[in-house]
C-alpha cells in the first residue's frame, strides 16, 4: 500500500497522534486517511473553490483545465499565484483525465465528479484515494465542505463557513415576502441555449425555492432539455439566465418566438453576473440566491444591496484575498 | 401499378402530414380541441395557441421537412456520383467537417454556429475532393478514403476544441452532434431555406444526369458527359444542402443513408423519380418520426435517436420483404 | 475525299501509363466503313490502343484524327457523336433497368431530361440488339452475356458513326456470338465503321473487312505482299506453334 511510507514518515514528524480521517463520498464509498490529505489533485472547478475557501489551497498539486481558460481562470490568478503563473500541473478535467499524469503527481487524494467512473477505478487500482462528487441540492453541498473541510484537516473553517452560509439563508427567508400571494415563477436557462433549464432536483431549484419563488420546470432531472411548446405553457414570470457569453437577456426579449411570455412582455429576463460569482454548487450559492429574491420580489427586498453582499461574501468565503477578488 | 401507387402517395402525403403536425405536440393548452375551439369560436387562450401553432410548431414543421429532405436528397445523390451504395455525407467527412465548424463556434464565437459548420463543411468535402485528385482524375476510391481521412482529421480537432472549451459550453457540442430539432424557429429556417432549396434545386435539374454518372466515369465520358466536371457540381450542390442540414440540426446519423434505401426499394433506382421521391420522401418520414418523438416524450431528446429506432428497423423490414438486387 | 474514307488517322502516337511504355510512334490509318478487327497477344496493348481511340487514356504524343478532326479539339457531345465505346466488362452498381441502362446512350442528345424521341430511339436500339424483351429486368440480374448486348442496345442508342469494341465477344455463348457478328456485319451494311479488339482470330478471319495487329509497341497490318492469315506472318504475332487449315479463301488456326 502507497501509504505505507507516509505513515511512518508522519509519525516521525508530528508530536500528535496520527489523526484517522474516515469520510463517506457521494458514491457511498468510504474514504480513509491516515493524515490530512497535503498533495490534492482536484479535477472539479466548484470543489475547488471550496478548498480556497478552507484555506487548504496550499495543499492542491492538481487542477482542472478549465481553470486555465474557462471562464473563472481570470479570479482563480487571483485566489493563487502558481495559477497565475500556470505553475499547476492539470491532469484532466470533467470529461478527460491523464491518469499517468495523476500518478506521476504522487497525491494523496483525488477529487473527481462521481460520473467519470472508468477514471475513478483507474486512479484508485494505483490506490489512490478517490473522493467522488455528485450535487444535487445545497445539502449536498455542505456534506462537501464539510467532508473536505475533514479530508484537509481544517474542520473548524469548514464549519464557521457553514455556519455563515446558514445564517445567511435564514436572514433572506425572514424577509418579508411572506407578503407576497403568488409566488413568482422561474425560468432557468442553462448557457447551451434556449431550451436547456435545470429540473427539480438540482441546485438551481433550491436556489429558486430559497428565493421564494418556484422553478416553473417540473422534470425531476438536473438537466433538462425541453420541447418550446412546455416553457409556453408554463409562461414563467421570469427568465434567468446563468452566465452566458453567446447571448443576453436583450436577445430573449427580442426573440419573436418568445413574445407571448409574461417574462419576456413585461422584460423580466436577467443574467447572472459571473460564473465565478454565481457558482451554484458552491457556498457562494447565496449570493445567487440573495440577486434572484430581488429580481422575483423587487419592493420585499429594496433594501438588499446587492454589491455590499458581494463584498461580504467573498471577504467572508476568501478571507483576505477576497478583497482581491473584487477587482 | 403499385408502385405507382406507392410514388403518387408519396407525392401527396407531404400537405396533409404538415397540417396533421400542427395539431401534435406536448403542450398541455394547445390540445386538438383547443385549437378548434381557437380557431372557429375564437375561444380560450387564442393567443397562447396561435404562438404555439406558428412560432414553435410550424417552423419545427417546415425545418424538419426540409432537413429530412436535403440530407435524403443529397444522399442519394453521393450515392449515384460515388457508385457506391454506402456513401453518405459523412463518408466525405462532412459531417465531421460541419461538427467541428460549430464546436469551434461554440467555445470562441467568432462566428455563427451555423455559418461555421456550413463552411467547415464545405471545407471537409473540398479538401477530401482536392486530396483525391491525381493527373485530373478522381477516382472512386481514393475520393472515399481521402474523405475518412479528413473526417478523422476533423473528429481529432473537435476532440482538441472539447478538450479546451469550458464545460458550459461543450455539452452542447455534444447535442449538436447528435442531431436536435427542438431549437428550430424562424430565424433557423430563414437561414437554411435559402442554401437548401438552391442545393436542392441543381439536384433535380442534374436527376437524369446521375443515371449516366452511375455507370462509370468511362461509360458517362463516351457517351458525351464530362463526368468530372458534372460530378463537381453534383457534390457541391448536395454539400451545400446536407451541410445547411447539419448546420439546422445538427448531425442525424444514417438519415441520408437509409431513405435513398427505402426509396429505391419502394419505386426503383431510376434517379429522375428517386431525387424528387427522395426530397418529399425524406422530409415527410422524418416529420412523421419527429411527432412520434413529440407525442411520446415529455422531454426533447436527439432526433437522432428515433431515427434508429424508428427508421432502422422499418428499413430492415423492408430489406427483408423487396427484392433489390444488391446480391449480384 | 481521300481523307473521308478513314476513319481514323493516328500519328506518332506514344502513350504510358506511369511506368513502361506501352505503344511508341504508332501511325496507322482505319478506314471507314468496314469490320476491322485488333489482334495481338493477351498484354500487347490492344485494349489500350482501344480506349485511346475512345478518348478514354489521354495520350504523350502524337495525334489522332477522327473524320479528319483533331481529337483533342472536340467537346464530350461532339466526340459522343462520332465515337462510341463498349468496355471490357461493366459491373453496375445499382440496379437499373434495362430500359434505363440503354437510354443513358442518349446523354450526347440530352440537355438534363431524356424526351420522348429519346426514349423512342432507346427502344428501336434493343430492338435492333434483340433485347427489348429485357426492358424492364434489373442489369445487375443479368448474365454477362446479356448485359454485353445490353451495352451494346446503348451503343446503337448513342448512335456514333464509328463504333470501338472491347472484346465484344468474351462473355456470349456460341449462339450469342454469331447472333452478335450478324449484328455488326448488318451494321456494316448499313454505313457504320466498327472497330474491334478481340481474342479469337478465327471467328475474325471469318468476318472481319479488315485486320490490325498490335506488337512490340506498335500497331500494324501485314504487309502488301501477303495476308493478314498468312502463317509466316501470324508466327510472328503469335508465338508458339500454330498451323493453318484454308478455309473459304482465308485461313483457320489451330495449335500445332
Amino acid at each position: 500500500m502507497p501509504c505505507f511510507q507516509s505513515c511512518r514518515h508522519s509519525e516521525d514528524r508530528s508530536d500528535k497522534p496520527a489523526t484517522y480521517i474516515e469520510v463517506i463520498d457521494f458514491r457511498g464509498r468510504e474514504i480513509n486517511l491516515d493524515k490530512p490529505a497535503t498533495r490534492i489533485i482536484c479535477l472539479i472547478e466548484s470543489a475547488l473553490s471550496g478548498i480556497y475557501m478552507l484555506k487548504a489551497g496550499d495543499n492542491v498539486i492538481g487542477v482542472p483545465s478549465e481553470i486555465y481558460n474557462g471562464p473563472t481562470a481570470e479570479q482563480y490568478a487571483l485566489l493563487d499565484d502558481r495559477i497565475r503563473d500556470k505553475k499547476l500541473p492539470s491532469p484532466g478535467n470533467w470529461d478527460f483525465v491523464s491518469i499517468e499524469n495523476i500518478v506521476a503527481l504522487q497525491p494523496d487524494l483525488v477529487i473527481i465528479w462521481a460520473s467519470q467512473t472508468e477514471s475513478i477505478a483507474s486512479i484508485e487500482s494505483h490506490g489512490i484515494p478517490v473522493y467522488a462528487v455528485f450535487l444535487k441540492s445545497f445539502t449536498d453541498i455542505y456534506k462537501e465542505i464539510k467532508d473536505f473541510g475533514l479530508l484537509t484537516g481544517t474542520s473548524q473553517r469548514a464549519d464557521s463557513l457553514i455556519k455563515y452560509t446558514e445564517d445567511e439563508i435564514i436572514k433572506l427567508e425572514s424577509a418579508p415576502q411572506s407578503s407576497v400571494v403568488k409566488k413568482s415563477s422561474v425560468y432557468f436557462i442553462w448557457p447551451q441555449g434556449l431550451l436547456e433549464t435545470a429540473g427539480t432536483t438540482s441546485t438551481v431549484n433550491d436556489l429558486i425555492e430559497l428565493a421564494g419563488a418556484k422553478n416553473c420546470c417540473p422534470i425531476p432531472q438536473e438537466h433538462a432539455v425541453i420541447n418550446k411548446e412546455n416553457l409556453l405553457d408554463w409562461n414563467p414570470d421570469i427568465i434567468v439566465m446563468w452566465f452566458n457569453a453567446l447571448q443576453n437577456p436583450d436577445d430573449i426579449i427580442a426573440s419573436t418566438d418568445l413574445k407571448y411570455l409574461n417574462a419576456v412582455r413585461n422584460m423580466q429576463v436577467y443574467e447572472l453576473p459571473s460564473a465565478f460569482l454565481c457558482d451554484m454548487w458552491t457556498l457562494k450559492f447565496a449570493y445567487t440566491t440573495k440577486l434572484l429574491a430581488k429580481w422575483c420580489y423587487p419592493s420585499a427586498y429594496a433594501d438588499l444591496n446587492t454589491d455590499e453582499e458581494k463584498r461580504k461574501m467573498l471577504f467572508e468565503l476568501y478571507g483576505e484575498k477576497g478583497g482581491n477578488l473584487l477587482k | 401499378m403499385k408502385k405507382r401507387i406507392i410514388s403518387i402517395s408519396i407525392y401527396v402525403l407531404p400537405l396533409p402530414l404538415i397540417l396533421a403536425s400542427l395539431f401534435i405536440g406536448p403542450s398541455q393548452s394547445a390540445t386538438p380541441e383547443a385549437i378548434f375551439r381557437a380557431i372557429f369560436y375564437d375561444t380560450g387562450n387564442v393567443s397562447l395557441i396561435h404562438s404555439v401553432l406558428l412560432d414553435v410548431r410550424l417552423p419545427r414543421i417546415l425545418l424538419t421537412f426540409l432537413v429530412g429532405g436535403s440530407l435524403a436528397i443529397s444522399g442519394c445523390s453521393f450515392q449515384a456520383i460515388f457508385r457506391n451504395p454506402l456513401t453518405d455525407s459523412y463518408i466525405l467527412g462532412l459531417s465531421s467537417g460541419a461538427a467541428f465548424g460549430a464546436a469551434l463556434a461554440l467555445a470562441y464565437s467568432f462566428l455563427p454556429v451555423q455559418l461555421s459548420a456550413f463552411l467547415f463543411g464545405l471545407l471537409a468535402v473540398g479538401l477530401s475532393y482536392y486530396m483525391a485528385r491525381k493527373n485530373k482524375n478522381v477516382s472512386i476510391v481514393s475520393l472515399i478514403l481521402a474523405g475518412i481521412i479528413v473526417s478523422g482529421i476533423f473528429t481529432a480537432l473537435l476532440t482538441i476544441v472539447q478538450f479546451f472549451s469550458d464545460p458550459f459550453r461543450l455539452q452542447s457540442i455534444v447535442h449538436w452532434t447528435m442531431g436536435n430539432l427542438h431549437n428550430a424557429s424562424w430565424e433557423k429556417l430563414e437561414s437554411s431555406v435559402i442554401p437548401i432549396t438552391a442545393g436542392v434545386f441543381i439536384l433535380f435539374i442534374f436527376r437524369w444526369r446521375l443515371n449516366v454518372l452511375a455507370l462509370g466515369d468511362d461509360e458517362a465520358r463516351t457517351v458525351g458527359i464530362n463526368p468530372e466536371r458534372d460530378q463537381l457540381i453534383v457534390l457541391i450542390a448536395a454539400t451545400l444542402a446536407s451541410s445547411s442540414a447539419v448546420a439546422a440540426a445538427g448531425i442525424i446519423g444514417l438519415y441520408g443513408l437509409i431513405v435513398p434505401h427505402i426509396v429505391r426499394m419502394l419505386n426503383g433506382p431510376d434517379n429522375r423519380q428517386s431525387i424528387p421521391l427522395n426530397f418529399l420522401f425524406g422530409g415527410a418520414f422524418l416529420l412523421i418520426i419527429d411527432d412520434i418523438s413529440r407525442t411520446i416524450a415529455g422531454f426533447e431528446l436527439p432526433i437522432g435517436v428515433f431515427t434508429m429506432l424508428i427508421g432502422a428497423p422499418f428499413f430492415i423490414f423492408l430489406m427483408k420483404k423487396t427484392n433489390i438486387g444488391w446480391n449480384s | 475525299m481521300e481523307q473521308l474514307s478513314k476513319a481514323i488517322s493516328v500519328t506518332g502516337l506514344s502513350f504510358a501509363y506511369s511506368g513502361p511504355v506501352i505503344l511508341k510512334d504508332v501511325d496507322i490509318e482505319i478506314e471507314s466503313g468496314k469490320l476491322t478487327f485488333i489482334l495481338g497477344q493477351n498484354g500487347s496493348g490492344k485494349s489500350t490502343f482501344l480506349k485511346i481511340l475512345a478518348g478514354l487514356l489521354h495520350f504523350q504524343k502524337g495525334s489522332i484524327k477522327i473524320s479528319g478532326k483533331e481529337t483533342t479539339k472536340l467537346s464530350f457531345s461532339e466526340r459522343s457523336r462520332m465515337t462510341g465505346f463498349l468496355n471490357q466488362s461493366h459491373k453496375a452498381v445499382f440496379p437499373f433497368s434495362v430500359g434505363d441502362v440503354v437510354l443513358t446512350g442518349r446523354a450526347g442528345f440530352i440537355n438534363y431530361i431524356p424526351k420522348k424521341i429519346d426514349i423512342e430511339a432507346a427502344g428501336q436500339a434493343m430492338e435492333k440488339a434483340g433485347i427489348l424483351h429485357l426492358k424492364n429486368r434489373n442489369y445487375a440480374e443479368l448474365s454477362g452475356g446479356e448485359q454485353q448486348l445490353v451495352m451494346i442496345a446503348r451503343l446503337l442508342a448513342q448512335n456514333p458513326k464509328i463504333l470501338l469494341l472491347d472484346e465484344p465477344t468474351t462473355h456470349l455463348d456460341f449462339t450469342n456470338q454469331s447472333h452478335l457478328i450478324k449484328l455488326l456485319k448488318n451494321l456494316v451494311q448499313e454505313g457504320l465503321t466498327i472497330i474491334a479488339v478481340i481474342h479469337d482470330p478465327n471467328l475474325a478471319f471469318l468476318f472481319g473487312d479488315d485486320f490490325l495487329f498490335v506488337k512490340d509497341k506498335k500497331v500494324i497490318r501485314s504487309d502488301e505482299s501477303s495476308t493478314a492469315w498468312d502463317i509466316d506472318f501470324l508466327k510472328t504475332i503469335y508465338h508458339g506453334n500454330i498451323q493453318s487449315i484454308p478455309y473459304n479463301g482465308r485461313a483457320l488456326l489451330v495449335p500445332s
